[in-house]
């Protein structure tokens, strides 16, 4: 047991999981689509990136890589809605950013993945 | 740089996750808490507005209440982001601060930087393993030939120096020691362009392992290091080292051949200088008894030399069981009593070859006050004493520092160079002489530049063709001047090397074959106008027929129709 691994994990799992919850439910619908979920998504997103600052490895490299993608497409989703909120068609606009969401989601779950391959391959 | 990058990455991982932390809890506070617009209606920010509000909190910027006049409300959880937030940003901006003072960080970024120029270089360059007092002179004479250097020194202070001069090229270097392999590699060991690594160091272990480092990282590269112990110079020689120097030995063949033919050594040390310098008119060494004071390696090779010349010497020794001198008088030197009793009175010469500088001084003037007809020969330690020396002026002041610097620039300039030279070490005195004096009318005093010319298709594919033309092209013709071919061009060809056979001072009415390696000596204007000859064949057919060519189909065309009717 190690702390680090543990807040390392759970923060990447979070990141999946919140970003999940917030793509979730009818496309067009923007009441299945909280925005508290999508702000805690990105913060928890940014705070897993951090943490995979500075890991040399090669493995390292690409979970960073994801979660600099999963960052890129929940922000450009935060911005569309903090830009075009009450000029644009409710409707259109959600599904815009749930499917930006779900390209995050995308990044997410390789991350999540890479994270389970290398803790199996450990042999301890 | 990647691993720099990451490494600031690493350092500011804690202050970042502070800030994101401390605005995400102040950000959704603020969309959480109640508040009136304009109008009174209730009303709560967005999350977008509250971002804004708080970026613009933490960093102290404070636009004020915007959109509307907060509620109490409000205020009170700003009065609590400000707290939250304000004190981690300026957290990771000192953290930020300190890094980039970071002396490790700083390491890595020059050595990086240095990696990075040297990796750019696009010409051939030497490495210069120390910046002392000979690879100073060493540098400046290679900057003003128009050769890239790059120098790794391990002292900061020297560097400064090299900060400072104005040099033609920019002069890459690193503080750091040349000992690690590491630092080699950087300064361009591997670099395809890299012509040769120059130890000089004071220390011979460290000229030793630089050497031995070179010589199996890149066997093919031309490696010069200074050793002054035997033992050392055999072990380099072992590993293949091209060029050993020791500068006691070769000071003493220096003196030898200015006693023996000082012509031959006046063109040495012209052919080796630095372009643009002139020569000091030197001084013949008068043959018959000299005193010298100071066994050592220096007065050891002196000794050897000289007594290889037919002079006898008088040795003076203050420690004669160190140096293992046999028949010597003991004493340092500097008092009248010693010098008396090597019968100075009689002595042609002296030569003050002790490791002390004030001692050399002294032993000089004292002997000076006895016999003030002496030859003196000094050897002179430390740059910096030069001012004394100057006031001194004595017959020949002897300088480590110099002599390594000339030899080395022998071996570097073009191993054409250094073939001449051990060829014209064979020659008579009198050979040398009007050698140097066909120089001296051609270029006037000042020391001239040295380069050679191969005849192939590259370097001169004019020649190749006019000859494949059927043309006869011989040396004289690559010494005129190519804007009036009356007008001789200011070099002398010293060395045509055919099928590895030199000769020395060819014939200018000599053919040229390919193949050829010519060794030129002129003014450095004619360096860069000799290339438009042996490049363009116009030029060299106007040299050779005194006829202009047509530049343009139409024109040879013409030229040719008025030629058959005439």
């Amino acid at each position: 047991m190690n702390l680090e691994k543990v807040v390392f994990g759970f923060f990447i799992v979070l990141a999946m999981t919140l970003n999940f919850g917030f793509f979730i439910g009818d496309i067009d619908n923007a009441s299945h689509h909280h925005a508290y979920e999508l702000y805690a998504a990105i913060i928890v997103s940014l705070i897993a990136t951090v943490l995979k600052f500075g890991d040399r490895t090669h493995v390292g490299a690409i979970l960073l890589s994801t979660s600099l993608a999963a960052d890129l497409q929940l922000i450009a989703a935060a911005i569309l809605w903090a830009a075009l909120n009450g000029t644009y068609d409710e409707a259109s606009l959600t599904v815009y950013i749930v499917s930006l969401s779900g390209g995050a989601l995308m990044a997410n779950i390789i991350s999540v993945v890479l994270l389970i391959s290398e803790t199996i391959s450990q042999k301890r | 740089m990647d691993s720099i990058l990451f490494l600031i990455l690493r350092r500011l991982r804690r202050p970042l996750i502070l800030i994101i932390v401390s605005f995400a809890i102040a950000i959704i506070g603020l969309t959480l808490m109640p508040g009136h617009d304009d109008q009174g209606h209730p009303w709560k920010m967005s999350i977008f507005d509250a971002l804004y509000v708080i970026s613009y909190t933490a960093t102290t910027i404070g636009f004020g209440e915007i959109p509307y006049a907060y509620s109490k409300a409000q205020r009170l959880w700003l009065t609590f982001s400000i707290y939250l937030t304000v004190i981690p940003w300026f957290y990771a901006v000192g953290k930020i601060i300190t890094l980039l003072q970071d002396t490790g960080l700083r390491q890595a970024v020059t050595t990086e930087r240095f990696a990075n120029k040297v990796r750019q270089l696009q010409e051939p360059f030497y490495i210069l393993c120390s910046y002392g007092q000979s690879s100073n002179l060493l540098a400046k004479a290679l900057d003003e030939k128009g050769m890239r250097v790059v120098v790794i020194e391990p002292q900061q202070e020297r560097l400064n120096e090299l900060e400072l001069i104005d040099t033609r090229n920019i002069i890459p270097y690193l503080c750091a020691d040349a000992i690690l392999p590491e630092n080699l590699e950087r300064a361009g060991v591997l670099h395809p362009l890299c012509s040769g690594v120059i130890a000089l160091t004071d220390d011979d272990n460290v000229n030793l392992a630089v050497a031995v480092a070179v010589k199996l990282m890149n066997p093919d590269l031309l490696v010069i290091a200074r050793a002054e112990r035997d033992d050392i110079a055999a072990n380099m020689a072992s590993f293949g080292t091209d060029h050993i120097i020791n500068p006691y030995t070769l000071f003493g063949d220096q003196l030898a051949m200015r006693v023996h033919a000082l012509g031959t050594y006046l063109l040495h040390e012209w052919l080796t200088g630095v372009p643009g310098d002139t020569l000091p008119p030197p001084e013949n060494p008068p043959k018959g008894r000299w005193v010298v004071c100071g066994y050592g390696r220096f007065g050891k090779s002196v000794v050897e030399n000289l007594e290889r010349e037919q002079i006898t010497t008088t040795i003076i020794e203050a420690m004669p069981e160190m140096t293992g001198c046999d028949h010597c008088i003991v004493g340092s030197g500097t008092e009248a009593k010693t010098l008396l009793e090597a019968d100075i009175t009689n002595a042609v010469g002296i030569v003050a070859g002790t490791d002390n500088d004030t001692n050399n001084l002294s032993i000089v003037m004292t002997a000076f006050e006895l016999n003030p007809k002496l030859f003196v020969v000094i050897r002179k330690n430390r740059r910096h004493n030069g001012r004394l020396f100057k006031q001194f002026n004595a017959d020949i002041t002897m300088q480590p520092t110099e002599i390594i610097a000339h030899e080395c620039l022998a071996h570097m300039i073009s191993p054409l160079l250094a073939q001449f030279l051990s060829l014209a070490r064979g020659q008579t005195n009198d050979w040398a002489n009007k050698l140097i004096s066909q120089l001296v009318m051609t270029m006037g005093e000042t020391v001239p530049e040295t380069w050679a010319i191969r005849i192939d298709n590259e370097d001169t594919p004019a020649v190749i063709e006019l000859m494949e033309a059927g043309l006869n092209v011989s040396v004289q013709h690559l010494m005129q001047d190519p804007a009036n071919r009356e007008v001789q061009l200011e070099l002398v060809p010293i060395l045509l090397l055919r099928n590895n056979i030199p000769s020395l001072v060819p014939d200018p009415n000599t053919r040229l074959k390919a193949g050829d390696r010519i060794l030129f000596c002129g003014s450095p204007a004619t360096k860069s106008t000799l290339p438009s000859i042996l490049n363009n064949t116009k030029t060299l057919t106007y040299i050779i027929d005194g006829i202009e060519v047509p530049n343009s189909l139409v024109w040879r065309w013409l030229e040719s129709k008025f030629k058959s009717k005439s």
